[in-house]
């Protein structure tokens, strides 16, 4: 199984790089075998081609949910599907969903996915992220290995099962 | 206003965080008569950079855009290694240049596939297919080994599951049915079978540009002066021939794509759609800068830039480098009819941005995009006048792959497909096609002259940089995958005092400018047909063949910081 667990947002745009400091966060840690870890800033249309091969991702990013800046919330692959998706002008606006509409139509679509989502205070110009987001950076990694460590355990017979 | 019969269009997508286009078209007798490009976004980004060390802006300036990190890392250190006058070592330009080809490739061939060729291709159309014939279609375009007749049956198999389910997945959002629409079954087919294939290609590139960078999408390996790339043939930490090798082969698989399944889809759709070569001319004046540079000083470039007005190639004026006179004067950015106080036109070494926001005023300002001029002159960017402007110049491969392309074109469609016909909305489709194909030869070029150059023993890869007391100024210029990028900084005491970025689409989706000329995207729709007004696909057809990227086009600061709402929808 390989996971690949991605940062998305702009570090120039505000609180928008919530996701790529949640990987800069994680980088510190020791990962699983497998795992890849990157910030992919705001890959739009090459976003595909950065989940053929996995199994399951985790995405990190800035949400837009009716909540307090600073919370964080956990999608999952269904409810990142519901979303409704526009027509393209340029290759800015694909997004998750897009993505894995794509790869669902290929076949080759990661079977798990995750958003773990934090809810912006401000997308303006600048590299700092407001003080509410900022202190939710170290939440934001604790439900990613929290969601790390339940898929390990979930998986651990299985892999018992498999010879040495 | 318009009058009683006409028909006001506005298309303005809900999306996500950067900056986005809006298109305003009035449409009478099933023509455009009017259009305007417009961006609603603002956006902060170079001020980002004003005081910080100038060897560490490409760090930031990568992160302009997700989709050209690539281009935006090199355009930065070319500036500040031209306003120190700083040689590179040749390692150092063919390690760039592998990194822009890989970019450029992989850009070109998801614009077509992911983006564009919905336009083009009606994918319910599918069903009616006969796997067989397409097949044979695909056959007579080129030997690609992929176009067998099971592989299609496969394929239409995918898309009937797709239509049986109710839900179109990627293609929802195509007009489908829609009058305009003209290909074969057949060659609907062929197009989302390679619309399938064109994803695996995608990751080739990106494992290219990360063998090279260290990671894809953001390198690590640029400096100014050179790149951090360690070369030593015998460490397996190193740039050593094994990894030479594996690049090669990677190439190669891309190369075969673009030349044998990107390039024969694009002559096909085009020889389906004549009618497309005579609308969507809009500004023909084209402008394209020297690159792939084949020396350390930059002074020798593979492919020429140069400005052609009015379309008269005879008329071509050559930019022979970075430090060419006219160009580095030619270039200023006007605001008459952008949300920014002044107007006149400004150099990008003074630019000033300081934000005036009034609505969308059709007769004053509306865009957050400002007006680039070179001369005083709208000017076209992208592939098309990068074609151009090499085959005004007599550029062998320009002439092989332009030639070659229109001779496809021309057994498709049954008329004669002249140079001529490239000004226009599928002159743009055919010109990027055409440039993908003399770049996957270049490809394997630049990789031969950076093997050769570390067989001969050269290992040098970079040259300390040096900054001066007092001010210098430089421009580091890149011709990317959607036009001409120059990046211009002005350092003083070793930090920045300025900084800007005319971006690509920054010249295409100018507004008009203080003589009410029009930029290229407006002045290109007009005339265009309209076939169904509420649903404008014409419109979208000739947009979309700028390959327009709005997240970079407004690139301006707003120091109030508040008083624009910006929603990230998932």
């Amino acid at each position: 199984m390989r996971t690949a667990i991605y940062g998305i947002g702009n570090i120039l745009m505000g609180d928008d790089g919530v996701g790529p400091a949640v990987v800069r966060h994680l980088s510190n840690l020791p990962l699983p075998p497998n795992t890849t870890l990157e910030d992919l800033g705001t890959p739009s249309l090459d976003l595909p081609a950065y989940l053929l091969g996995y199994d399951r991702v985790i995405f990190i990013d800035a949400v837009a949910v009716d909540a307090p800046p600073g919370s964080i919330h956990v999608f999952t692959r269904d409810e990142i599907m519901a979303v409704p998706t526009g027509i393209r002008v340029s290759p800015h606006e694909p997004s998750i969903n897009d993505a894995l509409i794509v790869l669902d139509f290929a076949g080759t679509a990661p079977r798990e996915v995750l958003l773990v989502g934090v809810v912006p205070q401000t997308l303006d110009g600048g590299m700092r992220l407001s003080p509410r987001v900022a202190g939710a950076v170290e939440g934001a990694r604790e439900v990613v290995m929290a969601l790390m460590e339940s898929i390990l355990i979930r998986e651990a017979p299985a892999a018992a099962l498999a010879p040495a | 206003m318009s009058s009683s019969a006409s028909k006001r269009i506005t298309i303005d997508p809900i999306t996500r965080i950067e900056g986005h286009l809006r298109i305003d078209v009035e449409v009478d007798q099933g023509k455009v008569q009017k259009a305007w490009a417009s961006s609603t976004m603002f956006r902060g980004i170079e001020r980002i950079l004003l005081g910080r060390d100038p060897r560490e802006a490409w760090l930031f300036t990568q992160r302009f855009c997700g989709v050209c990190t690539t281009v935006h890392a090199l355009a930065s250190v070319r500036a500040v290694e031209d306003a120190l006058s700083l040689e590179i070592p040749l390692n150092a330009q063919y390690i760039r240049n592998l990194i822009l080809i890989a970019h450029a490739l992989h850009d070109h061939v998801v614009h077509f596939y992911q983006l564009s060729a919905l336009d083009w291709v009606d994918v319910t159309q599918v069903l009616k297919a006969d796997p067989a014939k397409a097949a044979s279609i695909a056959e007579s375009l080129s030997d690609w080994p992929e176009n067998s007749a099971k592989q299609m049956a496969a394929v239409k198999a995918r898309v009937k599951g797709l239509v049986d389910s109710g839900q179109l997945g990627p293609f929802a959002h195509g007009y489908w049915g829609h009058p305009a629409m003209k290909l074969p079954p057949e060659v609907n087919l062929l197009a989302v079978s390679h619309y399938l294939q064109a994803l695996e290609y995608q990751r080739y590139s990106n494992q290219v540009v990360a063998m090279l960078g260290g990671k894809t999408p953001h390198i690590q390996n640029v400096a100014v002066g050179g790149v951090a790339n360690a070369i030593n043939l015998d460490s397996e930490a190193a740039l050593n021939v094994d990894r030479l090798y594996q690049m090669k082969s990677l190439l190669e698989k891309i190369v075969s794509f673009v030349q044998n399944v990107y390039v024969p889809d694009v002559c096909a759709v085009a020889g389906f759609y004549p009618d497309w070569f005579s609308y969507g001319a809009g500004v023909t004046n084209y402008l394209s800068v020297p690159d792939l540079p084949l020396d350390g000083k930059s002074t020798q470039f593979e492919l020429p830039g140069g400005f052609i007005p009015n379309g008269d190639l005879s008329k071509l004026v050559p930019i022979t480098g970075q430090k060419d006179e006219t160009w580095r004067n030619a270039v200023t950015e006007d605001s008459a009819h952008s949300w920014y106080k002044g107007g006149g036109p400004l150099h990008p070494w003074k630019g000033e941005t300081d934000p005036d926001y009034t609505d969308w005023e059709e007769d004053k300002k509306y865009s957050w995009v400002k007006a680039p001029r070179y001369n005083g002159q709208p000017a076209q960017v992208g592939p098309l006048a990068n074609v151009l402007v090499g085959y005004a110049q007599g550029h062998p491969l320009m002439k092989k792959w332009t030639d070659a392309a229109l001779e496809k074109i021309s057994a498709i469609a049954h008329v004669r497909a002249t140079p001529a016909m490239l000004h226009s909305t599928l002159g743009r489709h055919g010109a990027r096609a055409i440039r993908a194909a003399v770049l996957s030869e270049l490809a394997l070029k630049q990789w031969q002259l950076l093997t050769d150059n570390i067989l001969k023993g050269d290992t040098t890869i970079y040259n300390k940089p040096d900054f001066p007391k007092g001010t210098v100024e430089g421009v580091g210029f890149h011709e990317a995958p959607r036009g001409v990028l120059s990046h211009w900084v002005v350092v003083e005491d070793g930090t920045i005092k300025n900084y800007q970025a005319v971006v690509p689409t920054t010249w295409n989706a100018s507004p008009r400018d203080t003589d009410g000329t029009p930029g290229p995207y407006e002045a290109s729709l007009l005339q265009n047909p309209i076939a169904d007004a509420e649903h404008p696909l014409e419109v979208l057809r000739t947009i979309h063949s700028f390959d327009p990227c709005m997240a970079c086009a407004v690139h301006t600061f707003d120091p109030s910081g508040n008083n624009i709402a910006r929603v990230k929808v998932l």
